[in-house]
């Protein structure tokens, strides 16, 4: 593993583990999983279905709770935080981009861009804002209705909310899941593009080599503990990668 | 498809659990109605077979066709009936309702709620109800001497001993308590006040000569009640009648239940509100459940079921939680049956603690009813459910049935609205023989039509309700706004079932202020009399309780009074039907009250057997002045009497005859109404002062300046406005209880968004008050529907009524505002629960897609 100071971590898990239910039927989705995630870093989660890859992203982004072992955002310990604090939390530090569903459909594109801020009472950086709109390609829909926008053009809104405050780390569920390859590239390659010209954090968890191929670093989970991780990764090494575990 | 509705219903039991209780709250207010008017009604069955256990005939003047017969006869009568084979025992004696019982400090004892009843002390045991156990002392035996019931004694704080006033006839007597009276084994007559005297004393107080208005006879053992009341009849001088006890038992009960009915027609009326209010609400949560299902259902569809089943499952469905729902409600209306007993206790009925009564009736109706408005709720959106298609269940937008164009909404809904309006023009302008039905019909379509058009108005409503939201709330108060813009039908639908009930207490406060402002004006116009005096007991709803004749004497000897002038009300058939005639006295009554005669035709009543008519009833009867009416009274039958003129004010009645010719023709216990002016330089108040005393010694006046009048009316107004809003408080609770049921199957349908909200920094905080908000657009959207309705239906009514004296349509802008605010309030308790739930969902389930 890279070592790191702490000062250029992001985001980490210091031996985390989720239980679901209990005696017989506890099912451990998280086993002692420990990772950092470097600051300006585009960083994948890789792994098999019930690898814990998913509960890993949810128990960072302070969605849910760790049954033991402690996530950091920052030098937070999440844990710490009550619902309150973690909501604020999420609102000041932490951006989202999910497969589906990431538009309030009341709201049009120009509002649900600006909602974490305008929840938060603040206005948006002009500057930043025009900048981000402008990358995306989505200055003229932004009077439409998320119903009234493809679904790439979603995509590429929930990408921009993300990012419009500045957040210290943007976790992104299968960003692309939903669409097409075409757009799913446009959109990756965004966020690729967010992490070096911006120095945007990011963390996603993916299935799909191709898109993981997009991240600086991809790190691989099995039967909810870290196994191994990959610089600079390749659709091919990682597909091998897979295999590996797989067998 | 009849276990999958069983099983669907229990799997939606939370949802359907709010639709179940619009319909125990319905069929609640039914059950209870009838229980409580079925309890009260075999209560007096009861009574009334106790007070006629031993008698097998009863004597009394004939009533021809007089409704109430209390009329005397010569006591001769009673010498006859005794002569006659198989009497074994008879009692004559005399009664009275006009007298007031006052304690040694001359405070009034009973008569302001329950009647004062007076009798004269029937000696034969088997034949007297009217009881008195050992030691409560023994029967009145003489002059002077008085027995009251326990009940009425034990409030008094009245013993054996004690000096009692009666004032009846002659003014206030004084009299010795000697007995304390039971009624069978009760204490107390439903609360009435009861007072016995021996029959030569009755007599006197209550004003009769040498006669009796009743004997009770008990027939020798094997004889035959109805053999012996025709033998009786025979020997009976025209005018009296002899009916069996059964007859007259049977009579008197089939009085009290036509009153108890109009009770219970007007609670059931109020029933009728909360059950249309409710169909809105059952409604509307079948439409959503059925949305929310789509997927379920399509698969169904693609399995093979046909739309027919489909439809089949949701009526079974709505027929299962009828049916629960309505066991419930004929329970609950058990409890709501003994709560208005409670209440009528309260103020004093006296009603006694016995079971209640269950009819299979009570239950047949309460079941039909409910189960009926369920299943008829569920028939649009189950039919909708069969228009799902199979390929709903694999695609989302599949399940998006085309949206009703805007133009068949606003035509449909214009010709149910125009439908409703029509009906009640009919009934408030068109002078049909039954206008109620209209009206009700009326309102009631109007109010769906108004619903079908409301989803129309819903977006530019909830945007200008709505609009200073966002600027106050953030962007809790944005998606509030924009939530409730999202699915105008549901909104409006949701906001229907408050309107109607805002629309009727907003009707009743209109009417409420437009009459209060027509009575001062009636008053002043009609009652130039410095002080009204009017007796504070209340004997028969038509009649005007009297005062006694002494009283009007009495105030004459005041020299601080100028003009006292009496007036007296009676009962008789004029033109085959029976009307309230009004006597005034011509020598004075134009100086005390405007019966808005031309000069002298009052005074021409000073000639035997005349009378002067208003105007509508000439115009009516198609009469003229000067032709003969022949008028039945009935203590001395038919006699023809001349109309000399008319009079314009028929607020009381709309006949007029002098006091003597009703002296002639009426038993004359006492005086309705005595006006009078102040003597010249004496104040209003300075003859009060005067006339205190005298007032106060007989316990049962009131003494009212025209500002009293008018202030006990606008009293009494505001009274009926606050049992009326009370009784539709069941609707509007049904109505909020709609709100919170919509908005749960909202929050629960707006999961994932929530789940986005919540997960982008939104705290719970924030979105409990996005859920409150948008239930306060939801309420004041409906609440100023209903405003706006209520509000010309008064108007509406209250010109159609202008003959009736109505003249002014008066808005209560602080009531309306008041219902505003308490709807827009009323939002914020709906919403306590689904902002909760809201406010409580787990992210990551609301946000995981699979």
């Amino acid at each position: 593993m890279t070592t790191q100071t702490i000062t250029d971590i992001a985001a980490r898990m210091d031996n985390g583990v989720k239980t679901y239910g209990e005696g017989d039927a506890a099912v451990h989705a998280l086993n002692g999983a420990t990772a950092e995630f470097g600051r300006g870093r585009f960083t994948a989660i890789m792994g098999p279905s019930g690898s814990g890859k998913s509960t890993m992203l949810h128990c960072l982004a302070g969605l849910d709770t760790l049954t033991s072992g402690a996530a950091y955002i920052g030098d937070v310990d999440l844990a710490t935080l009550k619902d309150k604090d973690l909501t604020l939390l999420r609102r000041e530090r932490v951006g989202f981009i999910f497969q589906s569903f990431n538009l309030i459909p009341t709201l049009d594109a120009q509002e649900n861009i600006v909602l974490p801020l305008t929840i938060a009472g603040e206005k948006p950086d002009t500057d930043w804002y025009s900048q981000i709109i402008e990358i995306l390609g989505i200055s003229d829909r932004l009077d439409h209705l998320p119903a009234e926008l493809s679904g790439g053009q979603q995509q590429r809104v929930a990408a921009a909310r993300a990012l419009v405050s500045k957040p210290a780390i943007i976790f992104a569920d299968e960003p692309s899941g939903n669409l097409d390859s075409k757009s799913g590239a446009e959109l990756l390659a965004f966020m690729r593009r967010a992490v070096k010209e911006f120095e945007q954090t990011i963390v996603m968890v993916t299935h799909d080599p191709n898109t993981a191929a997009y991240a600086d670093r991809v790190i691989f989970l099995e039967d909810g503990v870290f196994v191994d991780e990959m610089h600079d990764p390749t659709p091919d090494a990682i597909l091998d990668r897979l295999k590996q575990l797989g067998a | 498809m009849v276990r999958t509705a069983f099983k669907s219903v229990f799997a939606h039991k939370v949802r359907l659990l709010l639709t179940g209780v619009a319909i125990v709250l319905g069929v609640s207010l039914v059950a209870g109605t009838f229980i409580f008017t079925d309890t009260i009604n075999a209560q007096f069955d009861s009574l009334l077979g106790e007070i006629y256990e031993g008698t097998d005939v009863s004597v009394r003047s004939a009533g021809g066709d007089f409704s109430a017969a209390t009329e005397p006869f010569p006591a001769s009568v009673y010498d006859d009936i005794i002569a006659v084979d198989g009497v074994m025992a008879a009692d004559g004696g005399v009664s009275s309702v006009s007298a007031q019982v006052l304690d040694s400090d001359g405070n009034p004892i009973g008569g302001q709620g329950p009647p004062t009843l007076g009798f004269s002390w029937g000696d034969t045991e088997a034949l007297n109800p009217i009881k008195i156990q050992d030691g409560n002392g023994r029967p009145p035996a003489g002059p002077g001497e008085i027995a009251i019931d326990l009940n009425s004694a034990r409030n008094a704080n009245l013993e054996l001993g004690d000096m009692v006033t009666v004032v009846a006839f002659n003014g206030p007597e004084d009299f010795v308590l000697v007995g304390l009276t039971s009624f069978g084994d009760a204490d107390s007559l439903l609360g009435a006040t009861l007072i016995s005297f021996e029959l030569e004393e009755a007599r006197s107080v209550f004003g009769y000569g040498d006669e009796l208005t009743g004997i009770v006879v008990q027939a020798e053992a094997g004889v035959d009640a109805a053999d012996l009341t025709a033998a009786i009849a025979e020997v009976l001088p025209e005018g009296v009648e002899a009916v069996t006890g059964e007859t007259e038992q049977n009579e008197q009960a089939a009085e009290i239940s036509e009153g108890l009915s109009f009770l219970s027609v007007g609670l059931l009326a109020f029933a009728g509100v909360s059950i249309f209010v409710g169909g809105f609400i059952i409604q509307n949560t079948f439409r959503i459940i059925i949305a929310q299902r789509t997927r379920e259902l399509a698969l169904l569809r693609a399995l093979g079921a046909t739309g027919r089943q489909v439809r089949s499952m949701v009526i079974i469905e709505a027929l299962i939680v009828g049916v629960v729902g309505s066991v419930v409600g004929i329970a609950f209306g058990f409890l709501l049956a003994l709560g208005i007993r409670a209440l009528m206790n309260a103020v004093g009925l006296g009603l006694t603690q016995s079971g209640m009564v269950l009819l299979p009736r009570t239950v047949v109706i309460g079941m039909t009813v409910g189960v009926l408005l369920t299943v008829a709720s569920s028939l649009l959106p189950a039919r909708k459910a069969s228009r799902i298609p199979p390929i709903a269940a694999l695609r989302e937008d599949a399940s998006r049935t085309p949206r009703r164009s805007l133009h068949k909404r606003a035509v449909v809904g214009a010709a149910v609205t125009g439908t409703g309006v029509a009906l009640l023009a009919i009934g408030l302008f068109l002078g049909v023989s039954n206008p109620l039905l209209y009206v009700a019909l009326g309102a009631a379509i109007g109010f769906i039509g108004v619903s079908i058009l409301a989803p129309l108005a819903a977006r530019p409503l909830a945007d200008i309700i709505g609009w200073p939201m966002p600027k106050l709330f953030g962007v809790s108060g944005q998606l509030a706004k924009e939530n409730t813009k999202r699915q105008p039908r549901r909104t409006a639908s949701t906001a229907s079932a408050l309107m109607v009930g805002v629309a009727l207490v907003v009707f009743f406060s209109v009417f409420a202020s437009s009459t209060k402002a027509s009575v001062s004006e009636t008053v002043f116009e009609l009652f130039p009399a410095d002080i009204t005096f009017q007796s504070t007991n209340q004997t028969d709803p038509e009649v005007p309780a009297v005062i006694s004749p002494e009283f009007a004497d009495d105030l004459r000897m005041h020299e601080e009074l100028e003009v006292v002038s009496a007036m007296q009300f009676g009962k008789a058939v004029v033109g085959g039907d029976e009307k309230l005639i009004a006597a005034v006295d011509p020598a004075t009554i134009d100086q005390v009250f405007s019966l808005g005669a031309s000069d002298g035709v009052v005074a021409a009543l000073v000639e035997p057997e005349t009378i002067i008519v208003s105007t509508s009833y000439l115009e009516d009867s198609g009469h003229d002045v000067g032709d003969t009416l022949t008028i039945e009274y009935l203590t001395t039958g038919t006699v023809d009497t001349t109309i000399v003129g008319v009079f314009e004010a028929n607020d009381f009645s709309d006949f007029a005859i002098s006091t003597d010719t009703y002296v002639a023709n009426f038993r004359y216990e006492g005086d309705a109404v005595i006006f009078a002016n102040t003597a010249e330089g004496v104040s209003v108040d300075e003859a009060q002062d005067a006339v205190a005393p005298t007032v106060a010694s007989y316990g049962n006046v009131k003494a009212q300046t025209k500002s009293d009048i008018v202030t006990e009316a606008e009293n009494q107004i505001d009274q009926a406005l606050v049992l009326f809003t009370g009784l539709l408080l069941f609707a509007v609770i049904i109505a909020i209880l709609g709100i919170t049921n919509t908005l749960t199957l909202s929050v629960y349908e707006r999961t994932q968004e929530i789940g986005l909200l919540r997960a982008v920094g939104m705290t719970r905080r924030q979105v409990r008050r996005m859920v409150r908000w948008e239930a306060v657009i939801v309420a004041t959207f409906g609440a100023l529907l209903g405003v706006g309705i209520g509000i010309v239906l008064g108007w509406a009514v209250v010109k159609a009524l202008a003959d009736e004296g109505l003249g002014a349509f008066s808005i209560p802008v602080g009531q309306v505002i008041l219902a505003l605010i308490l709807a827009a309030g009323a939002g914020v308790l709906a919403a306590i629960w689904p902002a909760r739930k809201a406010a409580r969902m787990n992210i990551l389930d609301a946000i995981s897609t699979e």
